[in-house]
């Protein structure tokens, strides 16, 4: 029943069903169920996978012996007023991962249009766009992706922050620098 | 060259000869072999105080009410009678002249604490260039069940009220006051605060903040930076005015919920998001140890793998540290003492037994420079050879640049030589040397008679070092360190050795002046009840 990280494609039907059987079979404990371990074989999967080939700016491990809590550190990208930041990120994997997607916290303050004043970051692939095909390398990506480009349009966490990127794209990155300044050195 | 110990033989060499370069103060420090506190009056009538201190400059004998609630200030001055006899050192000192009173002239008396305060005996800091005196009062009232709001450690203890006073020891005017509530500073032995020049780092550990404070000549203490959940003195400021902007969700009543904890607008609204993000000092710390094996390991796959073994995996306990303890370098760096939590509710006895770690944090640049373990090596090589770096002076104080240290003399040196060698795990041993930093402000004498290059004596029994200690019923000897090696005086705490009083465990400490052949031995039990014993010590 696994899928595998590389393929994707599987058909929007297929792949819920599969999420059901999965999440009736895992409950919320940790006891060590089948879906749970076979979640479990998945992300020790996918961090070999990252390993074996980062991506640029990220890297990313389990917190202590938890395979479901990780932490990830993004270098702010060169050229974006994030530059010169080090970004440290929360990622819990649900038990029924990868059927649901990973939730992704920041623990660096970012003045961001898509991260909220908690630090939950929110973006399609996280959300409704998720895919079990996605793997935590991919998520990487899509995350620095957000530095370099944030997505003012689509239902933004903090509005105020959307709208002034739209409007005033100097000012913004001008007040992003300087929270990179103070907040994320 | 003929060398001689007679005093008059010595002021005929300094008269013809010129002491090398550089030297000339060492060579007058010589004359202290001659000039020693060896006459004792014991038990001497004196006033019922516990007595604290002699100030840096010599200036004044700070010391505390019996009920710790008033501060009596002395000026030492030097014992004057007059004789009628014909020999007069031959004859016993007259009865006028074997008072405290003699030797110490009371300025004045200030009440410092209100009825249910008290003056925390074991603080005192001087500001030797304004002849400032800093104070702190505890209520006694300790509150164990303060909510642990805005960034508290939960089950930390605190107290209700922590009150600094800056006094002007002059004429023991109150200039100003900075007052804590519901925190916990550590005040025994000034562990907790550290004064360096004008500037004042106070350390809450319960709200994990180091407060740094300006003494200004006005007599005003004033703020200048909060380190801890902010690094730049304006970040809570920058990130309110944003805030409003950016039209916050229902979070933004939570914000302002634990308000006014301290007077004077410290920790005014400590952020309620800090539970989502980590720390101004957290992410600088944890940022600094990241880019450190990021850089160390240049390929890719090789880097991925460190950062996985050193660096995640130990993520959260980096972030589940706390500042135990912060002493200044320069007027811009800070040393800062890491620890579990653990460690310090512990206390300091098993601390070695914790994991620890010592950052030098420049507040300026808001950077971590440096980062250790308190098992590192490297970071041992520079106390050795280094150690007067840390014992960070004001830069007006000339004598206390005389504090023998094993990096300014030799026989310091080979006894912690002879320790490193005799143990039997370096790295405990480095753990254990370590453990003295950061070092607590103004904690040695800067008496000549503790000048490790003039005498010997046994560090067990009496150090430079403000402690108490157990007392004994032998003599304390100063023996010279050069010929003729001989005995030059002893301290004793009572005219019969031996007295067989052996019943109740008595303690002792000694308070030397800093530059006059007078010292006081105060032996005292932990029972209230019993007055404590004063013998002053002084040349006759």
């Amino acid at each position: 029943m696994m899928i595998s990280g590389g393929i994707g494609g599987t058909s929007s039907s297929s792949s819920s069903s599969i999420a059901l059987t999965a999440s009736g079979g895992g409950t919320s404990s940790w006891a060590p169920t089948t879906s749970v371990s076979a979640s479990g074989k998945r992300i020790q999967r996918e961090m070999s996978e990252l390993n074996m080939d980062p991506p640029p700016d990220c890297s990313a491990g389990p917190k202590g012996d938890n395979l479901y809590h990780w932490v990830a550190t993004i270098i702010g990208p060169q050229g974006t007023p994030y530059e010169g930041g080090i970004y440290f990120l929360d990622i819990t994997f649900p038990s029924d991962y990868p059927f649901k997607p990973p939730k992704v916290v920041f623990k660096t303050r970012i003045y961001h249009c898509n991260v909220d004043t908690a630090g939950n970051l929110i973006i399609d692939i996280l959300n409704d766009s998720w895919s079990p095909a996605l793997t935590i390398t991919k998520v990487l990506l899509a995350i620095r992706s957000i530095f370099t480009n944030p997505d003012p349009s689509d239902k933004p966490l903090i509005p105020g922050i959307a709208r002034l990127y739209l409007a005033d794209r100097e000012k913004h990155d001008e007040l992003a620098a300087e929270w990179t300044r103070r907040f994320a050195k | 060259m003929f060398r001689s110990n007679n005093i008059v033989a010595r002021i005929f060499q300094r008269q013809i000869c010129t002491p090398a370069p550089g030297t000339s103060v060492h060579c007058a420090r010589r004359f202290y072999e001659n000039l020693v506190p060896s006459f004792t009056i014991y038990d001497v009538e004196c006033p019922d105080h516990s007595f604290r201190k002699f100030t840096d400059d010599g200036q004044y004998l700070i010391s505390f009410s019996r009920n710790n609630q008033d501060l009596i200030v002395y000026r030492p001055t030097w014992l004057s009678f007059s004789c009628k006899e014909e020999d007069c050192d031959a004859h016993d000192l007259p009865s006028k002249a074997r008072r405290f009173e003699s030797f110490f002239t009371q300025l004045y008396s200030v009440s410092l604490a209100s009825c249910n305060e008290q003056i925390c005996k074991d603080f005192f800091l001087y500001m030797d260039s304004n002849q400032y005196g800093i104070f702190a009062t505890t209520s006694t009232v300790q509150s164990q069940e303060a909510p642990a709001t805005g960034g508290a450690i939960p089950g930390f203890p605190s107290i209700e009220k922590i009150t600094f006073h800056l006094l002007r020891l002059e004429d023991g005017v109150i200039l100003d006051e900075k007052v804590f509530l519901n925190d916990f500073v550590n005040l025994v032995h000034n562990m907790g605060v550290f004064l360096y020049d004008d500037l004042l780092a106070i350390v809450s550990l319960r709200y994990q903040t180091v407060h740094i404070l300006q003494i200004r000549d006005s007599g005003n203490l004033v703020d200048v930076r909060a380190i801890g959940a902010y690094c730049h003195e304006d970040d809570e400021l920058f990130l309110n005015s944003n805030a409003q902007c950016m039209a916050f969700p229902d979070k933004s009543k939570l914000h302002q919920l634990p308000q006014n904890h301290v007077q004077n607008g410290l920790h005014h609204s400590q952020p309620n998001l800090e539970e989502f993000f980590l720390s101004g000092i957290k992410q600088r710390l944890l940022s600094f140890i990241f880019r450190r094996i990021w850089n160390e390991e240049k390929d890719r796959t090789l880097r991925v793998q460190c950062l996985k073994k050193k660096f995640y995996f130990h993520f959260q306990d980096y972030v589940d540290l706390i500042i135990w303890k912060v002493q200044f370098l320069d007027r811009h760096h800070l040393l800062i003492k890491f620890g579990s939590v653990e460690g310090v509710v512990q206390g300091a006895r098993n601390a070695d037994h914790y994991p620890a770690f010592f950052a030098v944090y420049n507040m300026e640049t808001t950077e971590i420079v440096a980062f250790y373990q308190n098992s590192a090596e490297d970071l041992y090589h520079l106390f050795e050879q280094y150690c007067d770096h840390f014992h960070s002076t004001s830069r007006n104080s000339l004598y206390m640049n005389f504090i023998s240290s094993h990096s300014n003399n030799i026989h310091a040196l080979e006894q912690l030589r002879s320790i490193k060698n005799k143990a039997s795990s370096s790295s405990q041993f480095v753990k254990k040397m370590l453990g003295s930093l950061p070092f607590s402000c103004q904690s040695q004498s800067p008496s000549p008679y503790f000048d490790q290059s003039l005498f010997r004596f046994d560090e067990k029994l009496i150090s430079a070092t403000d402690r108490h200690r157990q007392s004994t019923d032998h003599p304390i000897k100063f023996i010279l360190r050069r010929p003729p090696y001989s005995l030059k005086f002893k301290i004793k705490l009572g005219p019969e050795a031996g007295s067989a009083d052996g019943r109740t465990k008595k303690f002792s400490s000694f308070l030397f002046h800093p530059f006059l052949p007078l010292a006081l031995s105060i032996q005292h039990t932990f029972l209230s009840s019993q007055p404590s014993v004063v013998n002053i010590h002084f040349r006759r």
